[in-house]
């Protein structure tokens, strides 16, 4: 090996390195400082309506209107719990809004897989301006569309065999057939499934394996990350959901939570703390659903890695 | 095992013809290699008798049958794709099982023809892998285990060998070779590699712009090429060709540039005189690197100026200027030349090669 090239074997001047060191380390910590300040002020905006739900929860009628108000209170209750539970149908509610939620979740991701494979794999007539119509109804807001529906739903319960039990105003079905096509779920679905290499697809046919064995062993394993962050989203979106079940569904025996707990703030009187506490308690759920399923979440967001 | 028929395949993008009017006959058992640079169409015409893509006209028969408007399933051919395409989420075993499995074949079957292909391609060490796990070369023999384990008719390759590196292509290239010697599958092979194509191919034939060029043994379209196209195409460093005239000249054809004079000699040269008087006119002369030698300063060669040389080691490239035109020639490694030395090019008639105004090589085709 030629070693001869000039390289300076000396000691680097030791005071002027540190300094340099110094002025870098410094540096990076003012540059994280301001990061931080900047994280924590969304922060506040974020978290600090739902912690100052817990604060109301926890009182009575009177000390929630104590002056000058306290964060923390004196006497903490569980009152407010004791009486959603105990003199409201919070339970029923709850439970029509797993079934509404979980409901729509899976069938929405059936329909939205379906489109979307037929939308990123399939070649027929009038492909893409079909797309394009599904992606227009994005831009139509949901009240526009709110008096239509239920109409629709209305009538159709009407209709002998189809309607009423199984579809119609206060059924199950009247309530999350609507909600489970979602432009989005389907635009969504379609660049996943488009990333895959079109290789894999054409490997899978001269296999001989049908259009359904290709999406269901081929396609659903590798979109799986997708599938998970878009059924959470179709959940919490669907949990959350209240003009819909407003106006389907407003009979007691299919009341979901949002609306359930709209209807505790009476015409005159409002108990401020049990709405807080139901609130809460309707909050819970969707946290550990979204917690359950972190991991999934950060896993779709690094898609592009999805390559073979 | 089945013969394979192309007849006048057309197969158009919008208004590209991709595929222009290819007619093909490949014997059962045969080797053959689609050759040609990158858009030539040699893919579109595999994925055509894949049936991934739909002839825009013309025939496709595979053993006697017409498939043109057959399910790719059921034609019975496997594809090795350039990227592999094995199943990400499915380990090895999975990925070679799942032709048997789509075929609902019972489940000792499957394992058995599983292993079989596996011992054969000597992958049984990684089948609870997945193929993120595998090297490249790896990866292609899972892809060639999935392909042989269906048993297939015949077996299409989309430039199998170009994701591997330079020894390991060298390797699966004669892997390649003995499986289809064993096999003796029907083999349609696409690369744009010509030294592919010489080594692998028991017949080659070479596209351009979607058309057939030639087809013939690799020795027969390297030795004579159809075209100016092939002559250029196959071969590294390509065939030289400069343009001249082509005069007669009392009974006698000259290839007249500039001051240079060559006296055609017809049977040297196998060329007969209705051609070349059909020929009459502007004319390319070819003659292959290896084929040159440099000769004297006052000799009769074609004149020029030496411009670079290129040792590669086993050879010397002597790239010479002869007027606008860069000729190289292959010379033993220890020749003593030097840049701007004025130099001579001889050859040989009998290699040298007359190309009409339609590119059309004079000389009369082998076979």
């Amino acid at each position: 090996m030629n070693t001869s090239s000039a390289v300076d074997h000396t000691e680097p001047d030791s005071s002027h390195y540190k300094r340099g060191q110094a002025r870098y380390l410094l540096g990076n910590r003012v540059r994280a400082l301001i990061a931080y300040v900047i994280l924590l002020f969304f922060v506040i905006f974020a978290v600090g309506p739902v912690l100052y739900l817990i604060s109301p929860a926890l009182r009575d009628s009177i000390s929630l209107f104590e002056y000058p108000p306290k964060l923390i209170p004196d006497e903490p209750t569980l009152d407010n719990f004791r009486f959603l539970f105990g003199s409201t149908r919070y339970l029923s509610w709850a439970l029509n809004t797993i079934i509404f939620a979980a409901g729509t979740t899976i069938i929405s991701l059936f329909t939205n897989v379906l489109a979307g494979y037929a939308f990123a794999r399939l070649q027929f007539p009038g492909r893409n301006v079909l797309f394009f119509l599904v992606l227009s109804t994005l831009m139509v807001p949901v009240a526009a569309v709110l008096a239509p529906t239920y109409l629709m739903v209305r009538e159709i319960g009407e209709l002998p065999i189809i309607g009423r039990p199984f579809f119609g105003l206060d059924t199950y079905l009247g309530l999350i057939l609507p909600c489970t096509v979602s432009p989005l779920g389907v635009f969504m679905m379609r660049q996943f499934i488009s990333t895959l290499p079109s290789g894999l697809y054409e490997a899978a046919r001269l296999d001989g394996a049908s259009e359904w064995r290709i999406l269901f062993k081929i396609v659903l394993p590798l979109i799986k990350p997708a599938l998970v962050v878009l059924g959470i989203f179709v959940f919490m979106i669907t949990w959350a959901n209240f003009l819909w079940p407003l106006v389907a569904a407003s009979g007691d025996d299919y009341r979901v939570l949002t609306v359930g707990i709209a209807s505790l703030k009476g015409q005159f009187v409002t108990h401020w703390g049990v709405l807080a506490a139901a609130s809460l308690m309707t909050l819970i759920p969707v946290t550990i659903v979204f917690l359950f399923f972190q991991k999934w979440f950060v896993q779709a967001s690094m898609a592009g890695a999805l390559k073979q | 095992m089945a013969e394979v028929i192309l007849k006048r395949l057309v197969k158009s993008f919008g208004g590209v013809r991709a595929v222009d009017d290819v007619s093909l006959q490949i014997p059962d058992g045969e080797f053959l290699v689609l050759l040609g640079p990158s858009g030539c169409g040699k893919s579109t015409i595999l994925r055509s008798i894949a049936g991934l893509e739909d002839a825009t006209s013309g025939e496709i028969i595979i053993g006697n049958e017409l498939v043109n408007f057959t399910d790719p399933a059921r034609r019975n051919l496997a594809m090795v794709f350039q990227n592999y395409a094995l199943y990400p989420h499915m380990s090895v075993r999975k990925n070679v099982a799942f032709p048997l499995e789509t075929a609902k074949m019972s489940r000792i079957d499957v394992a058995e023809a599983v292993n079989r292909a596996a011992a054969m391609l000597e992958i049984e060490d990684f089948l609870d892998r997945l193929p993120e796990q595998l090297s490249g070369g790896q990866r292609q023999r899972v892809a060639l285990a999935r392909a042989i384990v269906r048993e297939p008719k015949v077996f299409l390759m989309d430039e199998p060998l170009s994701n591997l590196d330079a020894k390991l292509r060298l390797q699966t290239r004669i892997e390649l070779m003995s499986l289809h010697e064993r096999l003796g599958i029907t083999t349609v092979y696409v690369t744009h590699d010509q030294i592919e194509a010489m080594t692998m191919g028991q017949r080659i034939a070479v596209l351009h712009e979607g058309r057939l060029q030639q087809v013939g043994p690799p020795t027969d379209v390297y030795d004579v090429p159809a075209n100016k196209f092939v002559a250029t195409f196959m071969g590294a460093p390509p065939m030289n060709l400069i343009d001249g005239n082509l005069n007669s000249d009392k009974s006698k054809w000259i290839f007249v540039f500039s001051d240079y004079r060559l006296v055609i000699d017809q049977d040297q040269m196998q060329i007969n005189e209705i051609t070349l008087g059909l020929a009459e006119g502007v004319v390319s002369l070819g003659v292959r690197p290896e084929d040159m030698r440099l000769g004297p300063s006052d000799g009769d060669g074609l004149p020029g100026i030496v411009r670079f040389l290129e040792p590669i080691g086993s050879d010397l490239y002597v790239t010479v200027t002869v007027e606008s035109h860069s000729v190289q020639v292959r010379m033993p490694p220890k020749t003593k030349v030097a840049i701007g030395d004025q130099v001579r090019i001889e050859f040989d008639l009998s290699k040298a090669h007359l190309f009409n105004a339609n590119e059309e090589n004079l000389r009369v085709q082998k076979g």
